[in-house]
């Protein structure tokens, strides 16, 4: 369990650094993540069905700007993991993993804030002209963000599977009935963080046409996103010829 | 006349990478960027004092889409090099107007493509086919965000140093700025749309009289309205966070009404 618990961690420590060190390749998501955490814990396929459930969950969860609103990685992390260890049955995780990942968030702003006194070390280098000094303040940053999630996800998991356990045999049945028509409505909350980020009253018939398609339709996402992909073309063809004509 | 080689851009494009190495809430990505300018910077300024005023030039606020990050660095060192051969007839402060000028528009862009299309189209893509146990589905997810995300990273270097400037005046004059954002835009709530009716599960097993006159609602909803529902869910949420409703307090609302609908049967 120490070991599995430490390999845990280490992926999430990894899985933190893919945005900070390697230009942000979407590797710390909860889609990428649990399989590995899968193979880790020996599940693979439960890793696979976790990940694609807490992805469809957590998918408007982005971070923009300077704050996040739930730490993706850790509570992606955490959920597939309590989900194999403790037996979870997916919904049920996936309702367990979103509070632990907006907790975990404040490890996030605790990292963001004791960078400021490394930008600060900069500086004072950069005074005295010595650039390696400048350099290594970054790297600083850099150990941060991946022993943080590591000591985080190592403690969760050491004590956390086994809490979750017994939380989720103390609870009746009838609230772990009302937690699954939760997990359903869930991913709401996602396509409402996304409709922040992207809506303008200008293009309200496209989120409406998205919804018809899917509705009325039945199309896949795979063929809403070709025929979103062929109006914004269009879209962008004439009102470049518009452009060009006046 | 540039001063710098493919071969020196290369090495731009890998120093890129740790942007966000000590993001911060003070200064962001300052460090990050700084790191990839600094032996061009060592090289282009000899004398200590000019170098020092390099570095300090850029510990200064920066944040923008890491997609876009190389591009802004290019355009940054063509800037300097031009500065470090005419320091007297180049303004120095155009330096990190440019950079300023460019972080946001471009991160407006970024976000749009990467944060709502390209992941949003794995995601949407991906997550279902995982989520039934398909591990296809994860390889779809890394490929149709990480094709576009390396593509853009490394031609923005050499984009950026080659023509940054000039291409950001071409690019906005023609507006081709807003023209792609907005694509974007359609893109990504066409697809936000269609997850809606798809991802969003919410249905209610209500009926109306007994035995063999009786009426099942969510079946009258299919036939008029089909997921209404999730709609309804969505649109409820939307307008929480709307009036600065913290997404925790959401979540709680939302669990505390499941187990609730579920008890008094109408979920």
């Amino acid at each position: 369990m120490l070991v599995k618990a430490l390999l845990l961690g280490i992926l999430a420590g990894l899985a933190q650094l893919d945005s900070r060190i390697a230009g942000d390749n979407m590797l710390s998501r909860p889609i990428v993540t649990g399989i590995i955490v899968g193979l880790i814990l020996g599940d693979v396929k439960t890793g696979i069905i976790m990940g694609g459930s807490l992805e469809l969950v957590m998918m408007g969860f982005v971070g923009i700007g300077v704050s996040a609103p739930a730490d993706v990685n850790v509570g992606g992390i955490l959920g597939t993991a309590f989900a194999i260890l403790s037996g979870l049955d997916t919904k049920t995780a996936v309702a367990l993993a979103l509070p632990v990942s907006i907790l975990a968030e404040f490890f996030g702003t605790f990292i963001r804030t004791v960078n400021i006194y490394f930008q600060h070390m900069a500086d004072k280098s950069a005074d005295k002209g010595d650039y390696k000094g400048v350099e290594r303040s970054l790297w600083y940053g850099v150990v941060l963000f991946f022993v943080t999630p590591l000591v985080v996800v190592f403690i969760g998991v050491m004590y956390g599977s086994e809490a979750a356990a017994n939380l989720v045999k103390m609870i009746p049945q009838q609230i772990m009935d009302g937690l699954s028509v939760a997990a359903g409505a869930l991913p709401a909350i996602g396509m409402a963080l996304l409709l922040e980020l992207t809506y303008d009253k200008k293009y309200a018939g496209y989120l409406a046409l998205g919804f018809v398609l899917a509705s009325y339709l039945k199309l896949d996402s795979l063929a809403i996103a070709l025929i979103g992909t062929i109006i914004a073309y269009i879209f962008y063809q004439t009102s470049k010829t518009k452009e060009g004509a006046l | 006349m540039a001063r710098y080689s493919k071969k020196d851009l290369k090495r731009l494009f890998w120093r890129s990478w740790p942007l966000m190495g000590c993001f911060n809430f003070e200064r962001l990505q300052s460090q990050g960027f700084v790191y990839a300018l600094m032996p061009f910077l060592k090289d282009l300024y000899p004398k200590k004092e000019d170098f020092v005023a390099a570095m300090k030039r850029h510990l200064v606020f920066f944040n923008t889409t890491p997609q876009c990050g190389p591009f802004i660095m290019g355009t940054t060192l063509a800037m300097e090099e031009e500065y470090a051969n005419n320091p007297e007839t180049f303004d120095v402060n155009a330096i990190n107007e440019v950079k300023a000028a460019l972080m946001g528009p471009l991160a407006g862009i970024g976000d749009s493509f990467f944060w709502g299309t390209f992941r949003l189209i794995g995601a949407g893509i991906g997550a279902p086919m995982a989520a039934k146990g398909n591990p296809l589905g994860i390889l779809i997810f890394i490929l149709v965000y990480n094709i576009p995300n390396f593509y853009v990273r490394w031609k923005g270097t050499f984009l950026g140093y080659e023509q940054g400037v000039n291409f950001l005046t071409n690019a906005s004059e023609s507006g081709t700025f807003e023209k792609l954002t907005e694509a974007a835009k359609i893109v990504g709530l066409v697809v936000i749309g269609g997850m809606v009716a798809s991802m969003v599960a919410v249905s209610t097993p209500l009926t109306i009289g007994s035995a063999e006159g009786k009426i099942v609602i969510q079946d009258v909803i299919n036939s008029i309205f089909p997921n209404l529902l999730p709609l309804l869910t969505t649109l409820g949420v939307w307008a929480l966070l709307k009036k600065k409703v913290s997404t925790t307090i959401v979540l709680v609302v939302i669990l505390a009404l499941g187990i609730l609908c579920k008890y008094i049967g109408v979920l």
